[in-house]
């Protein structure tokens, strides 16, 4: 335990030094991670200024406060790993990892959560910032911010779980870039980044609520801008639940099934 | 004519080099067709609660989504590969042999990398923009092609100038290979037009990065929006912005071979 | 006797070079980092230090000296590829680092550490390229290429994709993408670092045939040896930046050389010989002896004249073991 714990710091201090040594990366990444939401922002405060200032059941300034949440929600369960992990294979890094000691997963976890700790506070400024220049409403009662921290840890901790169970790939094949890039489309629909989800078509909100996106990025962001009732975020809170259980489950199975067809193959 | 020569051998190389990933080319058609898809998902969307986009129909953003498509391609097919491979020479060290090569270093670093495959995108922006076409009904006259046909030029000059300017930077920089996704990262606001931007963003992708140029000029000048300073100023813009890249080249190449240090 | 070439009748020339770089330091630390942001320090490296020699038409010359030396500095400056600090430079009347094309036409720089071959295809597309860049006549390319095909044995090696090629073959290929346009001036940075005895020998006569078949100029550097001894006559020796030697590389060897080896054969290996040198071995009566150079011909006649030798043998130490001892004693 203490020797996890020591792990821990020394990949805090290694993530650390590394995105500071390539702040310059870092930051247009963050402007790509501001564009694509605020993109939608305007797109949809245009359409809703076109129509008289509301779209369903959304304002002007409530899409404003949508697509900001939303930003931060996505960075805060965002994670590197389906790039990261074909990377440390393709580089034999994890070659390594797995010889050691410690179960690779927490490197990645490491990793992640030190990432958060330097992008969040920048991109909370922005998100103010941006809240400001376009007039964004919000209001948040006390039960839903009481009800926001446990669902956004949960949201985390399932789409961390998911994305490494696909990130497994990289044990079969090479070619998880098209993988990736169909994972993601998937998740800009179901989880809300093109559209709340209120305002998709009704056969896309059905599939969403059974996927699991719905439930890391879109839930939350909901829940925070007071569009669901105490019961739904309950319920919400139960699929978030569910999903971790299977996901946990799902991680460990098929990173155990990746480990064997890797060492099988020699490499 | 010797330039046309060698680049028709880069090309040469870089397709015999593909050959032998012919599935690349399937699960680039599928990447492609993919992200077309839920880009026109979106549209289709949006387009259920509105007629116009401030005052753009659906048929025009279409040919913006074309134009977007197709720029793209030419970014990814002949511009993104050469610039990444450049930026990853110059770490390797293997950017020495370029340098000891009998012919403009600019030249060799842009047309050696060539992703063929990406093709597709140049593909299927064309077949948007044609249906897209069709569906504005209206006639395209001989001035406003030419417009047009010049505007993609011009905003593929000012494109490569960009990169090129980005790629220089490895000079200098550790890790540029991530600065060089700056512009496609920013590159998917080039699919709404420009004039739903709030103005220090609209300034921001006309004169920071000019993703503008690229995509919502061209169209206006499809669909009868341009004047005719927008229109100077682009061809100004292109040929600064081409002259300044090379200036900021050489003076990389400078620095690289430790002139200036 | 060996005797430099003159300024008027060399191909390659180098006066007071010098390169100083300016890196970055980078501290560890956090705090360091955030710091490092702000100010990096620079200090100051003297790579290359005030060197000159020269270099005759179809010399082969080997370009000694430790890891960290100056060796590829030096070559990158000579190749064009470097502005140095101060000095001059003439390669084939040209200032390499203007890289006129007239100049870049007759000189290669071969890396043993680094390809020029595109990586996933087959070498002979990489081979075109350099021929539309050099702008190779295409009689010409066909026939430098049977020849460097003939020579270094490439047949089929040249249509398989570069990836699946040995280390070797690699090397083969880049050798002969190097050499298409025939340069006169020939720059080799390490190339048989890696390869196996085979290969080395092969690529080492093949470096021999060339120079003689073209009167090509070749500046090299090595680790190995075995490939000094077998190309360079001459060889410069260059150490934290400084020219140390430069001439004959059997006159380097006779100055740093302090020990011979005597190999006797006596009849049983019970005789007590330290009071002759450092015993290495012995063997079924065969000694392996180690003794000061200046003595050597005075302990020889000793052992003739006590013991009851069969045979006897005076042998120079390894080339490694000199070469070592030099940069050593250089250190101090």
């Amino acid at each position: 335990m203490k020797a996890l714990f020591q792990m821990y710091l020394q990949q805090f201090k290694t993530t650390f030094a590394s995105m500071f040594q390539y702040r310059a990366s870092l930051l247009i990444w963050m402007i790509g991670q501001v564009l694509e939401p605020l993109v939608f922002l305007v797109v949809w405060s245009t359409v809703s200024n076109g129509n008289g200032g509301s779209v369903g059941d959304y304002t002007t300034g409530a899409f404003v406060s949508y697509f900001l949440v939303l930003m931060l929600v996505n960075q805060f369960t965002y994670t590197w790993l389906m790039w990261d992990y074909e990377w440390r294979i393709r580089e034999g890094i994890l070659s390594f990892a797995l010889l050691k000691p410690v179960h690779p997963i927490h490197s990645f976890i490491a990793d992640n959560l030190m990432s958060k700790a330097i992008q969040l506070p920048v991109l909370t400024v922005i998100a103010v910032a941006l809240a400001f220049t376009f007039h964004a409403v919000l209001s948040v009662s006390l039960w839903v911010v009481l009800a926001f921290i446990p669902v956004l840890i949960l949201a985390f901790f399932v789409r961390f779980l998911l994305e490494w169970t696909l990130a497994q790939a990289a044990f079969w094949t090479t070619r998880v870039s098209s993988l990736n890039q169909l994972y993601f489309l998937l998740l800009l629909l179901f989880s809300g980044q093109i559209a709340p989800l209120s305002l998709l078509p009704h056969s896309i909100q059905i599939a969403a609520k059974i996927l699991p996106l719905y439930w890391t990025v879109g839930f939350p962001t909901e829940l925070l801008l007071g569009k669901i009732t105490p019961s739904a975020a309950l319920f919400g809170i139960g699929v978030q639940a569910v999903w971790l259980i299977i996901t946990f489950f799902l991680a460990g199975a098929v990173f155990k099934l990746g480990t064997k067809a890797y060492s099988a193959v020699g490499q | 004519m010797n330039y046309l020569r060698l680049i028709g051998v880069f090309f040469r190389v870089n397709i015999a080099g593909e050959l032998a990933y012919r599935i690349n080319f399937l699960f680039s058609f599928f990447e492609s067709v993919m992200g077309l898809g839920f880009t026109l998902a979106g549209m289709a969307i949006i387009f259920s609660y509105t007629d116009s986009l401030n005052g753009w129909r659906p048929e025009e953003i279409l040919a913006l989504v074309g134009v977007y498509s197709l720029i793209g391609g030419v970014i990814r097919v002949a511009i993104l590969p050469g610039m990444q491979q450049l930026t990853e020479s110059v770490r390797d060290g293997t950017f020495d042999f370029t340098l000891t090569k009998p012919e403009d270093a600019q030249l060799i670093a842009t047309f050696s990398r060539v992703a063929v495959w990406k093709i597709i995108d140049i593909f299927l922006g064309l077949v948007i923009l044609i249906i897209a076409l069709a569906r504005m009904g209206s006639v395209i006259g001989g001035v406003q092609a030419v417009e047009f046909l010049g505007m993609l030029l011009t905003g593929s000059v000012i494109v490569y100038s960009f990169f090129l300017i980005l790629a220089t930077l490895a000079f200098w920089l550790v890790r540029v290979e991530n600065i060089l996704t700056i512009f496609l990262s920013v590159y998917h606001a080039g699919r709404w037009p420009l004039s739903l931007y709030p103005g220090w963003l609209r300034y921001g992708l006309i004169f920071v990065i000019p993703v503008a140029f690229a995509t919502t000029i061209p169209v206006e000048a499809l669909t009868s929006r341009l004047n005719w300073v927008t229109l100077l100023a682009a061809f100004i813009a292109a040929a600064v912005l081409f002259i300044v890249s090379r200036a900021f080249w050489k003076f990389g190449l400078r620095h690289y071979s430790g002139a200036s240090a | 006797m060996f005797r430099p070439a003159a300024v008027e009748d060399s191909i390659v020339h180098i006066q007071s070079l010098s390169k100083i770089y300016f890196v970055n330091q980078q501290e560890a630390g956090a705090k360091a980092t955030v710091h490092g942001i702000f100010r990096r320090k620079k200090t100051p490296v003297q790579a290359v230090d005030e060197i000159s020699f020269n270099m005759a038409p179809g010399e082969i010359v080997g370009f000694l000296g430790p890891n960290g030396a100056g060796k590829t500095t030096t070559l990158k400056m000579l190749s064009g590829l470097l502005y140095p600090t101060s000095g001059t430079v003439t390669v084939l009347g040209h200032i390499p680092w203007k890289r006129e094309k007239t100049f870049l036409r007759q000189i290669t720089l071969v890396m043993g550490q680094r390809n020029q071959l595109v990586w996933d295809i087959p070498a002979i597309h990489s081979f075109e390229l350099n021929r539309v860049i050099y702008r190779i006549p295409p009689d010409d390319y066909q026939s430098i290429l049977k020849e460097l095909t003939d020579l270094l044995e490439l047949g089929p090696l040249l249509t398989k994709p570069v990836r699946n090629l040995s280390l070797g073959e690699r090397m083969k290929c880049e050798i002969a993408a190097a050499l298409l346009h025939r340069p006169q001036v020939v720059f080799l940075d390490e190339p048989t670092i890696g390869l196996d005895v085979t290969m080395q020998r092969r690529i080492r006569s093949f470096i021999a045939e060339y120079n003689k078949r073209f009167g090509a100029t070749v500046l090299m550097t090595s680790h190995y040896m075995a490939d000094v001894e077998a190309l360079c006559k001459r060889v410069v020796v260059i150490h934290h930046g400084r020219l140390l030697f430069d001439g004959e590389l059997a006159l380097l060897l006779q100055r740093f050389t302090s020990h011979k080896t005597i190999i006797i054969q006596l009849s049983e290996c019970q005789a007590d010989l330290k009071v002759y040198g450092e015993v290495l071995a012995c063997e079924d009566g065969r000694y392996t002896l180690r003794v000061p150079k200046a003595e050597t011909a005075r302990i020889t006649e000793r052992l003739l004249a006590d013991l009851p030798v069969v045979d006897l043998l005076v042998e120079d130490p390894p080339i490694e073991e000199v070469i070592d001892r030099a940069f050593t004693e250089w250190n101090k």
